[in-house]
């Protein structure tokens, strides 16, 4: 028992995505830096298109009428696509391969040589996975920081910490499914095409509900329905229920992830 | 007082004869009365008594694919036993079954007294492994291997310096590039280090270069001595023949042959072939004596000397005398018994 408190296993996890942080964390810096740097050469002509027509036919994204604020481009620029589908896509891929990885290049075996639980692989893959999600997470809140400040635009703090201390559930939500997958399917390409299909369909099905009022209820299934990005950022809104979802989420899923790891076979053929 | 069947030097008469170990004992040969003495095995003072791995009616089926079926044996502590059969007999499913990766169908079976259903994880702080199809990870160095390992068995190391001088890897250098022989050899050091009670190894020789199989065995062999146990599976009979005290042997998922290594040498005997100048015809041998190509030809077990004898009575033009080959046993066991 003492040996799941050692996190031997986790830390190899984090040191193995060592280099992916990195470059993850230098890719959404600069990109989080560009976009909000962009704005004020966009923000006049943004001013000038906004009218309905031009809403129209941006509905599918939340807040679609507030492009020309800042708060409304950086969160239809960078937070919904860039940060809350994208980087969850990401996120996604790698959880949804770390344990169907070891399976698939037959580690496995070796690994579990060791006096370890399966319910400890599991846990431990989990838990290695999120210092990457903080540190790209709390990095990109910085350099949006210091570009607000450096283009003298007016931005709540506080909403923003809210904004990325709701991104690690949310987060987290996204690896517990991607680990439940790489617990069930062997095959690390299939696991994480099926974790990002579920992502996009997400995305794809929130956008529906905003398109369409006759299919509202169909966001109820979509993660980004619980997480308004504008929302938070402009008026400090928290969604409880949102944060209700995404834990649970997390729980079950690496139940879900443990209970089957622990009952399956692990063939290598 | 233990019972042995002893053959008479001369005419092959099997008697029982009874005695303690070490006991030395007058005989005459009730057939041919020829006279002698018979001295009893010294019993060893490392007995292997204690079963470390009991196996007990254990199956394994992949859905409708049978692996394993009803295979019951157990291995005593401070054995080497070797674990035999052709490609796809199911020995790697045993070994991958008693370590629990895979659930058995039915059955049950305890390493060290425990459970395997139960306490999978308590047995794994005092077996070794060394998976059939050794994949280690590629990305990380011999060293950085071996240290995440070492940490994740939470203990001392005591054979790490031994094991590193037999078997030297390139410890700087990551994995991916490493040889077979190579990762073999990091695969021993992984498994050993620990100084496990129990070593369960899948086919551990293959990609061994002869000279490290020869120190590899000699390693075995030290550890027998101080009572380890080691299980492994194989192909390569001339190291069965070597190392293991016991063997079982499997065909189809099924046991066919549990025997001692000793007492199947002796079930193996020698094969004669000579050339006499006399017709060949002229000299009585066993009864299992053919004539081939002029070439007298039998297999006798034990009695060399005697056979030698009765062959000087005629002029010999050639000899030959050799071990029937495991092989031949084994190829006997592999086809099924006809
Ligand atoms: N994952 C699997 N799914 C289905 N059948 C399997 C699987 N693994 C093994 N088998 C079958 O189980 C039987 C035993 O296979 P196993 O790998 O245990 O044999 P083996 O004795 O180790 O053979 P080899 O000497 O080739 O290593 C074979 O018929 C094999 O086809
Ligand atoms: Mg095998």
């Amino acid at each position: 028992m003492n040996n799941i408190f050692r996190l031997k296993i986790a830390l190899q996890t984090m040191k193995d995505y060592w280099k992916i942080t990195i470059i993850l964390t230098f890719l959404f810096m600069a990109m989080a830096a560009m976009y909000a740097g962009m704005f004020p050469s966009f923000e006049k002509s943004l001013i000038e298109m906004m009218d309905s027509e031009f809403i129209e036919s941006f509905n599918f994204f939340p807040h679609a009428d507030q492009m020309h604020t800042y708060v409304g481009f950086l969160t239809l620029e960078l937070y919904n696509i860039f940060w809350l589908l994208l980087l969850a896509i990401m996120f996604g891929f790698i959880a949804s391969s770390c344990i169907a990885k070891e399976i698939e290049g037959k580690t496995i075996d070796i690994l579990m040589s060791n006096p370890v639980s399966r319910k400890q692989i599991v846990l431990e893959k989990f838990m290695g996975l999120i210092p990457m999600i903080i540190i790209i997470n709390f990095s990109m809140m910085v350099v949006i920081i210091g570009i607000t400040v450096a283009l003298n635009e007016s931005l709540n703090y506080v909403n923003l910490l809210v904004v990325h201390l709701i991104s690690i559930p949310y987060f987290l939500a996204v690896i517990s499914i991607g680990l439940l997958f790489s617990a069930i399917i062997d095959d690390k390409m299939k696991s994480s095409i099926f974790m990002i299909a579920i992502l996009i369909g997400m995305f794809i099905i929130n956008s529906i509900s905003l398109m369409a009022s006759d299919y509202e209820v169909l966001g109820f299934f979509s993660f980004l329905h619980y997480f308004d990005t504008f929302n938070v950022l402009e008026f400090g809104e928290i969604d409880g229920a949102g944060l209700v979802v995404f834990i649970s989420v997390t729980v079950i899923c690496l139940i879900g992830a443990i209970v089957y790891f622990e009952k399956r076979d692990i063939e290598i053929t | 007082m233990t019972n042995i069947i002893v053959a008479c030097p001369q005419c092959k008469y099997q008697m029982s004869v009874q005695g303690n170990p070490g006991e030395r004992i007058e005989l005459i040969c009730p057939k041919c009365k020829i006279y002698g003495f018979f001295q009893f095995p010294e019993e060893s003072s490392t007995a292997p008594t204690e079963d470390v791995i009991v196996v007990k009616n254990l199956t394994k089926y992949y859905g409708k694919i049978k692996g394993i079926e009803d295979l019951t044996f157990s291995v005593r502590k401070g054995e080497i036993f070797g674990f035999l059969g052709p490609n796809g007999a199911g020995k790697t499913t045993t070994i991958r079954t008693l370590l629990g990766y895979l659930h058995p169908t039915n059955g049950e079976a305890y390493i060290l007294g425990k459970n395997i259903a139960h306490n999978i994880v308590n047995i794994k702080r005092d077996v070794g492994y060394i998976p059939g199809e050794l994949n280690l990870y590629g990305h990380l160095t011999g060293r950085q291997f071996l240290d995440y390992f070492g940490s994740l068995r939470n203990k001392q190391l005591p054979l790490l310096t031994d094991l590193l001088q037999i078997f030297d890897v390139p410890l700087d250098r990551k994995i991916k590039g490493y040889s077979r022989g190579m990762k073999q050899k990091l695969g021993i050091i992984q498994a050993f280090m620990d100084d496990p009670d129990i070593v369960i190894m899948d086919e551990p020789t293959s990609g061994l270069d002869p000279l490290l199989q020869q120190k590899f065995y000699d390693f075995l062999r030290g550890q027998k001595k101080k009572g380890k146990t080691i299980f492994f599976s194989s192909h390569v009979l001339s190291e069965v023949d070597k190392i293991c005290d016991r063997i079982g042997i499997i065909r189809n998922g099924k046991l066919v042959a549990l025997e001692d290594v000793e007492t199947l040498k002796e079930k193996m005997g020698k094969l004669f072939r000579v050339k006499i100048k006399e017709r060949p015809e002229k000299f009585t041998g066993p009864k299992n004596m053919k004539v081939r190509d002029g070439l007298i030809e039998f297999v006798t077990s034990g009695d060399i000397d005697y056979w030698v004898k009765q062959l000087s009575h005629y002029t010999i033009l050639d000899l030959e005398i050799h071990a029937f080959s495991l092989e031949d046993i084994f190829i006997h066991y592999y086809e099924g018994q006809a």
